[in-house]
């Protein structure tokens, strides 16, 4: 089902908790609403999912538009919708009760083979006769997803489903969303998993504030962050904080006792500038080439991240991170205490206003 | 002390076995204050669903007012049942005043805002989530009022105790518009406060420890109910 939202509103209590939100989600695919806490993903994801209205504006479900419909009309909508809270509502009682109630919701037959495979793709099956106050956070939330799997949606929208899960869980749901997308259903995930979103891949949409601040392939936002929000979700480790004294060609950005070159058409002022660990090459000693940041420093700390050491490093009165995989650590063989040199590229420093 | 104990004597004797009065006045009671805590519910669950579920100009309002009715007193009630059914009044032409009926109709509206404001503190945020959950699934409203229903199942059972607790002990009102008269509206509240003021404490007691036992027995099927 194609999906559009056309310059919806949601004020509560005098406050706008979407700002003229447009946007479009293909019918198939992923599509990851991505975001700090408070930008308004819960609000706008409950407004596609039909349980809530708009204050203003209008949803489109492949090309009808669903403010004129009535009660009827609404629940025939929400029959190819399902929907992942991100705090599992369950009904209390059993496991099986539960998949039990969902089919007796829409007046299904109850077909044990169905239920049995929806649970065992969550790893439930053992568990149909628990009662759901004893289960885990983790298995309530993969119980929720296999409840909304059993009606085979069209349609599942996932409000933040693996926050707070243990990496299994986080897993069993990743899985299956990503199967769900295989098999040609439209996914709708909120998250503020960065992780999360590069992995399953599909188009990010950027909230912040109620407003779409930035969408596309995960790889053009976190390359070419719209806003300083976007690059912090991109990376939180070097951000600096510093003035602006040249800019254009051959634009320089003072911080923290060091210049730093810069690729921006800013004008000259306090800005904050973020630069990814993965875009500085550490090195013992100066090297030539067309980076145009140089920088000697003492090496302060080595953070093991497991995929990749975070190597810290102190020049003048900064402190960069740069992250270089272990075997690069074990070739360099750098300690703490130690000189280092950190080489860069000015358009590798994304430069934002204050 | 003497007397006490002579008293419980006494009212054991009423009660094993009971005479013809005392089951019809235990009996009268039971059928009154269940009718009443019934009526109430009718009109007081949905109104503690809808509050909890809608948001509208005014709830504030509503909810305010329902709260103010917690704190009337139960005489007032009476006052106004008394003059709405007697002959003169409004539905003066039932012929309610001095029945089980008039009795009725004042309990139920002393357990309404009871039973209305229980509700809707109980079910707080879980009228919601229950819709949410039965939308999310594709629910039709009537199959969602039903997931409410069956989710705030105990919220409702013990708002209709404690509503039935507190008419169950309404002695003033019960007595105004009932008129304590013998083998009719005679309950066992309105009989205690009479054969205590005529100094028979074995009637009062015996009929206190019915009414101790039925609130207990009230309260355990609740307990038992919640555990569930």
């Amino acid at each position: 089902m194609r999906i559009e939202a056309r310059e919806i509103t949601k004020k509560a209590g005098g406050r706008f908790l979407l700002r003229r939100v447009s946007m479009e989600i293909p019918a198939g695919g992923v599509s990851v609403v991505i975001g700090p806490n408070g930008a308004g993903k819960t609000t706008l994801l409950r407004i596609l999912g039909m349980l809530d209205r708009p204050t203003a504006g209008r949803m489109v479900y492949d090309g009808g538009a669903a403010d004129g419909l009535g009660v009827r009309g609404r629940t025939a909508l929400r029959r190819r919708l399902g929907f992942v809270f991100q705090h599992p509502l369950l009904l209390n009682g059993t496991v099986l009760a539960n998949m039990r109630h969902a089919l007796a919701l829409r007046k299904r037959p109850f077909e044990e083979e169905r239920v049995e495979a929806a649970l065992a793709a969550v790893g439930l099956a053992g568990k149909k006769g628990l009662d759901v106050r004893v289960l885990s956070g983790g298995e309530k939330q993969r119980l929720q997803l296999a409840r909304a799997m059993l009606l085979d949606p069209e349609v599942l929208l996932a409000d933040e489903p693996t926050s707070n899960l243990d990496p299994l869980s986080t897993r069993y749901i990743e899985d299956q969303l990503l199967a769900l997308a295989r098999a040609g259903k439209t996914i709708i995930l909120a998250t503020h998993n960065i992780v999360q979103a590069r992995l399953l891949g599909g188009r990010l949409i950027f909230l912040n504030d109620g407003e779409i601040v930035q969408s596309g392939t995960p790889g053009q936002v976190l390359r070419n962050p719209a806003t300083l929000d976007v690059a912090h979700f991109s990376s939180s480790t070097n951000v600096l904080n510093g003035r602006l004294i040249r800019t254009g060609e051959d634009a320089c950005l003072e911080a923290g006792g060091a210049a730093i070159h810069v690729v921006t058409e800013l004008a000259p002022g306090l800005v904050t500038a973020v630069l990814r660990p993965e875009d500085i090459i550490l090195s013992r000693e100066p090297f030539h080439s067309s980076a145009r940041n140089i920088l000697s420093g003492v090496v302060e700390a080595v953070d093991d991240l497991g995929m990749v050491v975070l190597v810290r490093v102190r020049c003048e009165g900064l402190l960069l991170g740069a992250a270089i995989t272990r075997s690069s650590l074990q070739e360099l063989d750098v300690r703490p205490g130690e000189p280092a040199v950190l080489t860069f590229k000015a358009s590798a420093v994304l430069v934002f206003p204050v | 002390m003497a007397y006490f104990l002579e008293g419980l004597r006494q009212a054991l004797k009423i009660l094993f076995p009971p005479s013809r009065e005392v089951l019809e006045i235990v009996g009268l009671s039971l059928f009154v204050s269940a009718s009443a805590t019934a009526l109430a519910a009718v009109f007081a669950a949905p109104l503690g669903v809808f509050l909890s579920l809608v948001e509208f100009r005014g709830r504030r309002l509503v909810i305010g007012l329902l709260q103010t009715a917690l704190a009337v007193p139960a005489v007032l009630i009476g006052l106004v049942v008394y003059i709405l059914v007697s002959r003169r009044g409004l539905l003066g032409f039932f012929g309610l005043l001095f029945t089980p009926g008039a009795m009725i109709l004042a309990q139920a509206l002393l357990a309404f805002p009871i039973i209305a404001a229980l509700t809707l503190a109980a079910l707080k945020d879980k009228a919601r989530d229950g819709r949410d959950l039965a939308y999310a699934l594709g629910a039709s409203r009537g199959r969602m009022l039903l997931t409410i229903l069956r989710q705030g199942r105990f919220a409702f059972l013990a708002a209709m105790v404690a509503g039935f607790s507190r008419v169950l002990g309404e002695t003033g009102m019960t007595l105004m518009v009932g008129g304590n008269i013998k083998g009719a509206t005679r309950v066992m509240t309105t009989a205690i406060s009479l054969e205590t003021m005529k100094g028979n404490f074995e009637i009062g007691i015996a009929l206190g420890l019915v009414l101790l036992v039925v609130a207990l027995i009230v309260n355990v099927v609740l307990q038992w109910g919640q555990g569930k």
